[in-house]
């Protein structure tokens, strides 16, 4: 457990910061994390590099960066999920050892992830006090073997009302809360462990305004009491209101450490996204066509609609919304991946009418799908299967593949696409991600196709294969495809579009063209009514 | 950066693929463990007994290998799309006493008889294919139904009475040797030639692993999935009652014993000792070929070294143990490569 002492009693959600948590004893040292020399490399890929990085107590330090920048790294070193390859990690002066999250977690590190490891079928006070015993159970054998399910409860609802949760029925499984609650639960279970160094990893993208400000207030107690607090945050404003201190990194390593006043959002922006997409021909080429190649009327497909929609040739429109606004599903439903139930859709000139993504492929369009692995590769499949998957019509000849044209196929793609390979034949799921994206872009752009639908079109790709993959948007339109492309990033989505377009609860809220592209704007309309939300545009 | 992959200029095409070294090749292609337990089970029983590459005791392996061979082929197609067909054995006894009873009692010719039995095969084939991809049904319970429903035809139709009295056509076909080979096992090989040229060199065989490989991905790459499935269910009914008129044409008569029933485990067994993956996507013929003729060699060699048939299953399971171990072990060393 942790080496705090647990807190007494149950405060009320309004006690004021400190309160309630008890002062450290004076001996405990005042740094409550040291990194030192800590990497991690996956085969030949450093993905974290920190040689020195100390964490003390009473301080919020923010660690921000883009996606794939190392933050899932750097928190999995400290709770034990991830083995770093080399280097030592302290807590509270006692060495930790790598890869154990049992004993992370004994030496005082909490962890409220994205994805909550929430047992779904358990109720809540199962869930909160999941591997260990009430504090109040008996220590005789008894004790040990017989769940107290009177303690348990008692102990959830005093975890519950301490993160500021009240009004829920602990016997109730899990599986039954809307999302925002189970977040909270799960910070709640995190808050139980009486943690030294308390892990936040963008625990507000779930919530909304007044339960994000509970656990804003919830970390500075934390801090207050003398706790380390490690917070994970997209949301820059939230980061700037909430932090002692802003660590950036970027593609593994520590690029800037922050005080607040220094931390402005242009700042920490400019230190998270490098030199390299400061540069000024990220703007989308100005080969705009006129004409529509996708014209949509009162689209409906089940959770999406009406929509209506245009996409010229040569233009790249994106796609912004909060999770669950529609965005993938216009992508599929244009794409007759998914029923529509209504409304027309125009593609080239001619009424579309896909019933089976088979016809839009026929039709001319791509699609590049959010999940990769699940979506979109073999992954058991060499390169070149993956490659040749979409066009293995055309490149037969009345049904019948020639293994040499065939090859020379795949080796176009992969060569024009700058595919890094060892070899065609080697399995797709040995490759990077930036190179797995690389190959299903070339998959599509062999089919030579009118419009190119790109669901998160860079998620778990590294910084340098994201410029390549913008590079390839950019190239695409230039040769007249019309891009559609869905992306929770905002930031891309301002840097390579030429319109972008909100969605809410299914529907479009907004259009904009790149000059009235602002965040703001797009979060404050992304969130419909409730602005302060916007933040939600992260998830 | 340029980005079309419009045809390039002629002999850019080709990019210099790096030449591994052939023992590591040999690593990576996954059937080779089989052919040389194959070649190794083949000499190794040659020398002990002279009987048993003596050209009657190879003929009689050609029969046995012609029927296992012809429904292991249907059952691995199945298998590459990611399902099962449990009733390529039972299909097979019933195919035997539908072809001799529209022969026999229903008085029609016997290329007829085989017609209609493989139409009804067939039409089988297409119900287990339209339950699994329309109806969303699990493979293995569809074709279970099947395989109870297939013995229950065979005993109603024959009331435990084999019916004799078949066309002269069946034992032709069942039974003739052509140049010292057992036409049967001609037929098989040009089945699994058909097969290879299917999985290698088609461009539908090619979607057959992909939407095995995975579903989503093949259906969101525009692939008509369900066609490819249907159809594999198809062809694996109809190599049931294919190889039922070799069956058929050997025994001289409709046996209502229960031919058939049991075959499919072997079937089973003999892809998965060939490498076929029981989660779909992965397998090839070569290998599934050299797994029927393992087990066969197993199987006729016990009877040749006079090893009391009691024993034989246990020899055959522990091979198959053996097999999908080393296979397992094989994957994970090229996973570790990579």
């Amino acid at each position: 457990m942790a080496p705090d002492t647990p807190s007494p009693g149950t405060p009320s959600p309004g006690t004021p910061p400190g309160a309630a948590y008890p002062a450290p004893p004076a001996a405990e040292p005042e740094t409550a994390v040291s990194l030192r020399d800590v990497v991690k490399t996956y085969g030949p890929v450093k993905v974290l590099d920190i040689p020195r990085l100390d964490l003390a107590r009473g301080q919020i330090v923010a660690v921000v960066g883009e996606n794939g920048a190392g933050k899932s790294t750097l928190m999995g070193v400290l709770s034990g999920t991830v083995t770093p390859t080399a280097g030592t990690v302290e807590i509270a002066g006692r060495p930790m050892q790598p890869g154990r999250p049992d004993h992370s977690r004994d030496m005082g590190v909490a962890m409220v992830a994205q994805e909550f490891p929430l047992v779904g079928q358990l109720s809540v006070a199962e869930n909160l006090l999941l591997g260990r015993r009430p504090q109040r159970a008996g220590d005789g054998a008894l004790g040990r073997l017989v769940v107290d399910r009177a303690g348990m409860r008692a102990e959830a609802r005093a975890l519950l009302a301490e993160v500021g949760v009240t009004g829920v029925d602990v016997d109730r499984p899990v599986g039954r809360f809307p999302v925002p609650v189970r977040q909270m639960i799960e910070i709640a279970k995190a808050w139980g462990h009486r943690p030294v160094v308390l892990i936040l990893d963008e625990p507000t993208s779930s919530l909304g305004p007044v339960e994000a400000e509970r656990v804003l207030a919830l970390a500075r107690r934390h801090a207050a009491g003398g706790g380390a607090v490690l917070f994970i945050g997209h949301r820059l404003d939230e980061v700037r209101a909430i932090a002692d201190r802003v660590v950036v990194l970027r593609s593994g390593a520590l690029v800037a450490d922050l005080t607040p006043a220094e931390a402005t959002e242009e700042r920490m922006i400019r230190e998270m996204v490098g030199s390299e997409l400061a540069r000024a021909d990220l703007a989308p080429p100005s080969t705009v066509a006129r004409e529509a190649v996708l014209a949509v009327r009162e689209l409906t497909a089940d959770g999406l609609g009406p929509v209506d929609l245009d996409v010229r040739a040569g233009e790249i429109v994106g796609v912004a919304g909060l999770m669950g606004s529609g965005r993938s599903r216009l992508l599929h439903t244009v794409m007759g991946a998914q029923p529509r139930t209504g409304g027309r859709v125009a593609f080239a000139g001619a009424d579309f009418r896909p019933r089976h993504p088979g016809d839009a492929v026929a039709a001319g369009i791509g699609l590049v799908p959010e999940d990769r692995k699940a979506q979109a590769l073999l992954p058991a499949h060499s390169v070149r299967w993956n490659v040749t998957l979409a066009t293995l019509r055309r490149i037969s000849r009345r049904g019948v593949l020639r293994p040499r044209a065939d090859k020379a196929h795949a080796a176009r793609i992969v060569r024009d696409l700058g595919v890094r390979l060892h070899s065609q034949e080697q399995p797709i799921g040995a490759l990077s991600g930036g190179n797995q994206q690389k190959a299903v872009f070339g998959r599509w752009l062999a089919a030579r196709p009118r419009l190119l639908l790109l669901d998160e079109p860079t998620r778990g790709v590294d910084v340098g294969a994201k410029a390549e993959i913008y590079g390839l948007i950019d190239a695409a339109a230039q040769d007249g495809l019309a891009v559609l492309v869905a992306s929770s990033e905002l930031e891309e989505l301002l840097w390579i579009c030429h319109r972008i377009v909100v969605m809410a609860r299914g529907r479009i809220v907004a259009d904009l063209p790149r000059e009235k592209f602002t965040k703001e704007t797009i979060m404050t309309a992304a969130a419909g009514s409730a602005p302060s939300a916007g933040g939600k545009a992260r998830a | 950066m340029k980005t079309t992959t419009a045809p390039a200029p002629t002999g850019a095409g080709t990019a210099p693929e790096p030449r591994t070294p052939l023992a590591r090749r040999l690593l990576e292609t996954p059937e080779v463990g089989v052919i040389a337990a194959c070649v190794l089970v083949f000499t190794a029983l040659a020398l002990d007994k002279s009987t048993f590459a003596g050209a009657v005791n190879l003929q009689g392996m050609g029969f046995d290998l012609a029927q296992y061979g012809l429904i292991a082929i249907g059952e691995s197609l199945v298998i590459l799309t990611g399902g099962i067909d449990l009733s390529v054995g039972a299909l097979l006894g019933t195919s035997v006493i539908l072809m001799s009873w529209f022969n026999v009692r229903a008085g029609l010719p016997p290329v007829l008889a085989i017609l209609v039995t493989l139409l009804i095969a067939g039409a089988v084939g297409l119900v287990h294919g339209l339950a699994v991809t329309r109806l969303k049904m699990a493979p293995f319970v569809v074709t279970l139904v099947t395989y109870t429903v297939a013995q229950g035809v065979t005993l109603a139709i024959t009331s435990g009475t084999s019916i004799t009295g078949i066309g002269g056509l069946f034992s032709d076909i069942g039974q003739m040797y052509v140049a010292q080979i057992p036409l049967p096992l001609i037929l098989f090989a040009v089945v699994a030639v058909a097969a290879w040229f299917f999985l290698e060199r088609t461009y539908a065989g090619r979607q057959v692993y992909a939407v095995g490989g995975n579903p989503e991905a093949a259906r969101l790459a525009g692939i008509r999935g369900d066609r490819r499935v249907v159809s594999m269910y198809v062809t694996s009914s109809l190599l049931s009652a294919f190889a039922g008129i070799m069956v058929l044409g050997r025994m001289g008569v409709g046996s209502a014993s229960g031919v058939g029933v049991g075959w499919e485990l072997s079937a089973i067994a003999a892809a998965v000792i060939g490498g076929v993956s029981l989660v779909g996507g992965q397998g090839r013929i070569v290998g599934i070929v050299a797994g029927t003729v393992l087990l066969e060699l197993i199987n006729n060699g016990l009877t040749t070294l006079q090893i009391n048939s009691n024993y034989t299953n246990i020899v055959l399971g522990c091979v198959l143990g053996l097999a999908i171990t080393a296979d397992r072990l094989r994957a994970r060393s090229v996973a570790r490569r990579n």
